[in-house]
């Protein structure tokens, strides 16, 4: 072997990830820690914002002994391959099909009380290998893979959470994001992020998590004391160093007239429906502050009592134009 | 000095007729790809343009730029002055430094009644904002030049330059109210002396044909997405027996032309019964 084939080699087997940092010798044609496509450009919009990487159909991530490979587009398929040492935990409702030797035992979860009030699944689901095993989500968007490090934490909005590798701790923790509407003698509590959240960590080995997003997914580094708006059912997933809080924001330059209410057709009846809609009009926004990364999708929903009264709320910055 | 003999060349957009340089890959006012051509069907409907991943359209002295595949964002860079007009439920996020206020609309009573959003928002610059809707489609982006009038179904606009004047038109016709699936009004956007952005979000896929003069067209009336005021637009009931039994009938919309009509492949069906 000559001398430049051997530099060339060696090059090869010290081939970084630029989006997860898993190392690996380059051959294959996607990173086998996130699948990202292997020496793609990162594509970077204008504003900073990452899209999650390029992941060719059928793109195979491993993970210890085993095997993940990501099949479609639309609402991707995530197939296991298990080892016979490895296994896998999910929530129960994502599993689309597996091979009948694979084995699944309950996985216990603590706080199951919390997780009932929270809408959450209070039973998770582990399954060993050998065999294959497959998961999908009902909407359609993008699989993201997160490898874990030794020493991360990341935090995952609910419901988005697709599987997780053995080697993955899994906890939740309360967001202390909320707010109160008051309709008639009826005070209800909302949670725009959710009322939990998932952290998923590792000790030692690094792990790997999958997760489900409705559309495209965005990533950006947040530095310290860098702050950004999103929209609360945007979040997707954040570094534990993120720090969130409501965020308040009062439109203004709200000038109706008498003239522009006559024009209309309803006259004084029109204006004074414009100034009462208009009146305490504002936008519900979370405030993400570094450091640290975080994700939103583009497909989300509203916010649930977004448009009621509210009577008081979580630590909240307030912002009037 | 020399003087260059190479005659100026540009590229017409085939989407939006704008003209571009010649190297150009994507029109700078649609962000249609300009390397391919048009896909137009058998029967005469043209796709929207797919706009690739993280074009660049322009618009004042401002940017918007066109990121993901499945459920587009459009995310503007908006210069000092510039502004764009939405409903506030499709933002996405924003810098904090974005000012925020309100437009001022006439007949607020007429589109609370009607259930249309009262409050259209505006975004000034300088900042960035980042728009998107819940549901996987296409963004059609729409250069409106001066002059054109374009109606569109309501809560299918995305956002619209400040050039572009915003109003609202009732649909004519109880008949067309009550079957036609699109609600009492539509949201109507024209253009003055200046070009405007106007971008919607169809969901699915977006198809438009140009009707000829007196040309008609009938469809489902949840795919409706737009047309150019100059199509008129009114409902047909379709009876459909089944002998003995009775029979149901179903509800379309018969549109006319001249003009350009757009339709989204995925929607919902609205009192076909």
């Amino acid at each position: 072997m000559s001398a430049n084939m051997n530099q060339a080699a060696s090059a090869q087997r010290n081939y970084t990830c630029s989006w997860c940092g898993t190392a690996s010798d380059g051959t294959r044609l996607s990173c086998p820690g996130c699948g990202a496509t292997v020496n793609v450009k990162n594509i970077v919009t204008d504003s900073g914002w990452t899209e999650a990487p390029g992941r060719k159909d059928m793109a195979v991530l491993q993970f210890g002994s085993s095997y993940c490979q990501i099949e479609g587009k639309y609402v991707p398929v995530a197939d296991m391959n298990l080892s016979k040492d490895d296994s896998v935990y999910f929530a129960h409702h994502v599993l689309l099909w597996k091979e009948p030797q694979v084995n699944i035992t309950n996985l216990p979860i603590k706080g199951a009380w919390k997780r009932l009030m929270a809408g959450l699944p209070v039973i998770m689901t582990q399954a060993h290998g050998p065999g294959h095993i497959a998961f999908s989500r009902d909407v359609p968007g993008e699989t993201v893979a997160l490898p874990i490090q030794p020493g991360q934490s990341v935090d995952v909005r609910e419901h988005v959470f697709v599987v997780a590798t053995g080697q993955v701790n899994y906890g939740f923790f309360q967001t202390g994001v909320w707010f109160t509407t008051k309709k008639d003698d009826e005070t209800e509590t909302h949670y725009p992020v959710g009322y939990l959240m998932d952290r998923f960590s590792v000790a030692q080995a690094p792990g790997l998590v999958l997760l489900h997003a409705s559309g495209n997914v965005f990533v950006r580094k947040l530095n310290p004391g860098q702050s950004i708006l999103v929209k609360p059912t945007a979040l997707l997933f954040k570094d534990q160093t993120v720090q969130m809080q409501l965020y308040f924001e009062h439109p203004g330059g709200n000038t109706p007239t008498v003239l522009g209410g006559a024009a209309g057709g309803l006259g004084l009846l029109g204006n004074i429906a414009n100034v009462m809609a208009s009146f305490g009009q504002r936008y519900l926004w979370l405030q993400l502050n570094g450091p640290g990364r975080v994700a939103v999708q583009s497909a989300f929903e509203p916010v649930e009592g977004e448009n009621g009264t509210i009577t008081s709320n979580s630590q909240a910055l307030r912002q009037r134009w | 000095m020399t003087v260059s003999a190479e005659p100026l060349q540009r590229v017409v957009c085939q989407w939006c007729q704008t003209q571009n340089e010649r190297t150009a890959t994507s029109c700078r006012a649609c962000g249609a790809p300009l390397d391919i051509k048009d896909l137009v069907s058998e029967s005469g409907w043209r796709e929207a343009p797919r706009i690739k991943d993280m074009t660049e359209i322009h618009f004042g002295n401002s940017q918007c730029q066109v990121e993901g595949d499945i459920v587009p964002v459009a995310e503007m860079q908006m210069a000092p002055g510039d502004s764009v007009i939405f409903e506030h439920h499709v933002m996405l996020w924003k810098d904090p430094a974005v000012a925020m206020s309100i437009l001022s609309l006439q007949g607020g009573a007429k589109r609370m009644l009607a259930g249309m959003p009262f409050i259209i928002s505006v975004a000034t610059g300088p900042g960035r904002i980042a728009f998107s809707r819940d549901a996987t489609g296409e963004l059609v982006v729409l250069p409106l030049h001066p002059g054109m009038e374009l109606d569109v179904r309501e809560h299918a606009f995305l956002l619209a330059s400040h050039h572009i004047n915003y109003s609202f038109v009732r649909i004519k016709g109880l008949r067309n109210i009550l079957f036609g699936g699109q609600g009492m009004y539509m949201d109507r956007f024209v253009t003055t002396d200046v070009p405007g952005l106007l971008i919607l979000h169809g969901y699915g896929n977006v198809f438009e044909r140009t009707l000829k003069q007196g040309e008609s067209i009938i469809i489902e009336p949840g795919a409706f997405l737009y047309k150019d005021s100059s199509v008129t637009m009114d409902v047909e009931t379709q009876k459909l027996t089944t002998g003995l039994f009775g029979g149901t009938a179903m509800n379309l919309a018969r549109m006319t032309g001249p003009g350009r009509v757009g339709i989204q492949s995925m929607y919902v069906h609205h009192n076909t019964e």
